[in-house]
This record gives structure tokens, sequence and C-alpha cells, in this order.
């Protein structure tokens, strides 16, 4: 299988869409295809932004206001019969009986979802090093959840804020090796004038290492660096 | 039936039980029994509204507009699909209709979302500070900028099936598109995500 096949069946396989034998293959290439895999983690990490994006609640006037609509649509023949109707508060407080349960519902999804198995279905279990980099190394590793903290940083750096472009804050994902040393740092949005001092600085910084049932885990982390970070808020 | 009324003991039922009692009922004329299919649904339907078209107002808009539809087209439900299947599509069509009436009329600017609202529960335990709420924040915001450059049938794809978490087949259900169709777009806008979010790391890697 090569490159080009791989990557058209990425976002199958993160969906679990494959059949056996190609999944079987597709991970295969992924064990020996450092550009590949990148792609594999980069996919799996979009999945996961988008996917965790927060819920916006409704807003609280949008139920009374769709049936204010709707009485609306209705009062020439039906009127008389929901004149009570046309405040609609009455229907705020009991509404929010179920509100709260759809509210609760979407977080335990959310959270479930957290802490659920990750999606890396298809790797060999824990101890077998099969094809895929195994969960939890610098090739596939694990993000921040329920069990697993984020990494504490030990050896702190001055980060270069002169480095930072235009609106002053750039967004990049650092992956955390198992030693706790940066094994990568990668510029996701925003602009740096001088990227170099600024990933070089990054990855300097030293973590304790982050351990996830027992062993050592390598960690992906979303950073959002900032002249926030070292100056005072603006006045 | 007093305007205060609502019909709880239909909101104990599950799935398709509850969803057959509703309808049966909202054709009744009985708008206790629609207040509670809006409540039931409102934040999805909003959350979806807003992640299409990336504007709040617009979003409470075309989800207003879209309990209308819902109320006008009850008769012609056929229970075939979930009701929570068959108002996705009617909320993909009214945004859909909303963007083209936009891209008419020559407006081509967004209200951001305000995403501080609810941000996605930190790591551990912690309380998140201001600091994480920022990241999180600034995280939500690239990411909705991405979203809304994709074309709009890879754009509900993508939401349906990460953000709604439904299934390729529940996606294609929902929009009444073949299976293929929902990979095909799936794959596609996955990856013009992720070159757009991550189009950076191949020019300034240093590996």
């Amino acid at each position: 299988m090569n490159c080009s096949v791989v990557r058209k069946r990425l976002s199958r396989w993160l969906d679990g869409e494959l059949e056996a034998e190609a999944t079987r293959r597709l991970e295969t290439h992924l064990a020996t295809c450092a550009a590949c895999a990148r792609r594999a983690r980069q996919l799996r990490a979009v999945s996961r932004l988008v996917s965790e994006l927060p819920a916006l609640p409704a807003p609280e006037s949008l139920a009374a206001s769709a049936l204010d609509r709707l009485d609306m649509t209705r009062r020439p023949a039906l009127g008389f019969l929901f004149r009570s109707f046309s405040s609609a508060r009455p229907f705020i407080l009991p509404s929010l009986v179920p509100a709260t349960l759809v509210v609760v519902t979407v977080l335990a999804g959310v959270l479930s979802f957290d802490s659920g198995p990750l999606p890396e279905v298809h790797l060999a279990p824990d101890g077998a090093w099969g094809a895929t980099p195994a969960l939890g190394t610098e090739g596939n590793p694990v993000f921040p959840s329920d069990g697993i903290d984020l990494p504490r940083e030990t050896t702190s750096v001055q980060l270069p804020t002169d480095a930072l472009g235009g609106n002053g804050s750039v967004f990049l994902e650092q992956l955390v090796a198992r030693d706790g040393s940066v094994a990568d740092v990668t510029l996701l949005e925003g602009d740096a004038t001088d990227t170099a001092s600024l990933v070089s600085a990054l990855r300097q910084q030293k973590f304790e290492p982050v351990r996830y049932r027992g062993r050592p885990v390598a960690v992906s982390v979303y950073r959002l660096i900032s002249r926030m970070e070292v100056r005072s808020p603006r006045t | 039936m007093g305007a205060g009324e609502i019909p709880l003991e239909v909101e104990a039922l599950a799935g398709p039980a509850r969803d057959r009692e509703l309808v049966a009922r909202c054709r009744g004329g009985d708008t206790a029994a629609f207040a509670s299919l809006v409540s039931l649904h409102e934040h999805m339907v909003f959350n979806l509204a807003a992640r299409l078209l990336g504007d709040g107002e617009e979003a409470r808009d075309v989800a207003q507009e879209v309990f209308l539809q819902v109320y006008r087209r009850l008769g012609r439900f056929e229970g075939r699909s979930s009701l929570k299947t068959w108002i996705y599509r009617i909320v993909v069509n009214q945004c859909h209709n909303r963007r083209r009436f936009w891209h008419r009329h020559g407006r081509d600017r967004e209200d951001p979302l305000d995403e501080r609202l609810l941000p996605p529960k930190p790591p551990g335990s912690r309380l998140p500070g201001p600091y994480e709420q920022a990241c999180a924040h600034e995280r939500a915001r690239t990411v909705q900028r991405a979203l809304l450059a994709l074309s709009f049938p890879q754009r509900s794809v993508l939401v349906l099936r990460e953000v709604e978490g439904l299934s390729c087949e529940e996606v294609a259900a929902a929009l009444g598109i073949p299976d293929g169709t929902v990979k095909s777009r799936l794959s596609r806008a996955r990856e013009a995500l992720r070159q757009r979010l991550f189009g950076l790391l191949e020019e300034g890697d240093p590996s």
C-alpha cells in the first residue's frame, strides 16, 4: 500500500470503517512511514478538536420566542385559546427541567467521550508492540484527559515574547516524550516573527514524565502562548 | 389545559414511543406538547445552527424558524426516522438557505460566537483558571474559523459526525444522501481542516 492510497483511507480508518485486511495493511504502512503516521495523528487531532468544541447553550428566551412566533401564526383562528400563551413566561420555568436534562446529557456525553476508550481501537493490545506505534509512545501520544494529567514543568524557560507576531499569540501542539523532554513542537495558528527561537525555547522545556496505568506515556499538549504569559494585561 | 402545564409523562418515555406521543399530541393542537418538544430539542437546534453559521444571532433566528417549520410539517412526519434525525435535516436545510440568502445579499460577515460560555472540561479535576479558559476560548475560535472555511456540505457532514456524534449511517439518514457520499465528504472535510489547522507544520517543521 503506497502513501497516496493510505492517505485516502485514513478518514475511514479513523472511523473504523475499513475491513480487517485493509486495516492491517494500512497500519503496517503507518508503522514504517513517519510522514503518513504524522498525518494520521493530525487527522485524529482534527476530529478531536471539532468534537471538543464547547456546547453552546440555547439562549434562555429561545423557547419562549419560538412559541410566541407560533402563537402569532395561529392567532387568527385560535388566538383566544392561547391568549395566556402570548406572554409565554410560564413556560420558562417548567422548560428548565428538560433543558437541564439536555445540558446534563450533553455534558455527560462530552465527559464520557473524554474518558472513554481513545479511538485507537485497531491498535495492538498493551505490551504487544505491534505494527502501529503503541498508544502512549511518541508516535502515538495520548491527550490529557480524566486519567492523564497535564505534564508538570520541571525546567522552565524564558519564552522570547518578542518572537510573537502581530496579534501576540500562537496556538501550538507540544509533544512531551516519555522521558519528560519535548519531542516535537508544532505551530498550529498565529504568526511568529521568529518561529525558530520560540520553537527552540519550547523544546528546551522539561516536564515530569506523565504516567498512565503505571507506564510513562508521551502526551500531546495544546497550548496557547501569548504576551499575557509574561506581561501584565493591557491597560 | 393551562398554559403552565407540561406533559412531563411524555418526557419520561424514551425514543420512538416518546416521539410518537409528542407528535400525536402536537398534531392534535396540544401547545404544551409542542412546548415540550421545543425544550427537548432547542439546545441541539441552536448549537447545530450556531456551528453551521458561525453566528449566534442568526442561529437564534434560524432556531425559531426551525421550530415553526417543525410545527407546520409535523403532519408529514412519517416516523421512519427518529424525530431528532428529522429535525437535524430541517436545521441543516434552514442554515443552507440562510447562507444562500447571505450570499445573494453580499453579506460575508459573521459575529463570532461567544465561546466562553461552556469551556470544555479541563484536564484533571481542577477548576479552569482564567488562563485555561482563555486557551479553550481561543482554541474554539480557531476551530470554528477553520470550520467556516469549509464548503457548506462538508461542514454539515463534519459537524453532524463530530459535534453531534452521529454515525456515518445516521448522518446519511439525516441529510438524505448516500452513505458513500457522507464518507467521502467526511474525508475531504477532515483533510481540508487538517491543512488549515496544521498547514503551518509542514513549512515550519524542523525535522
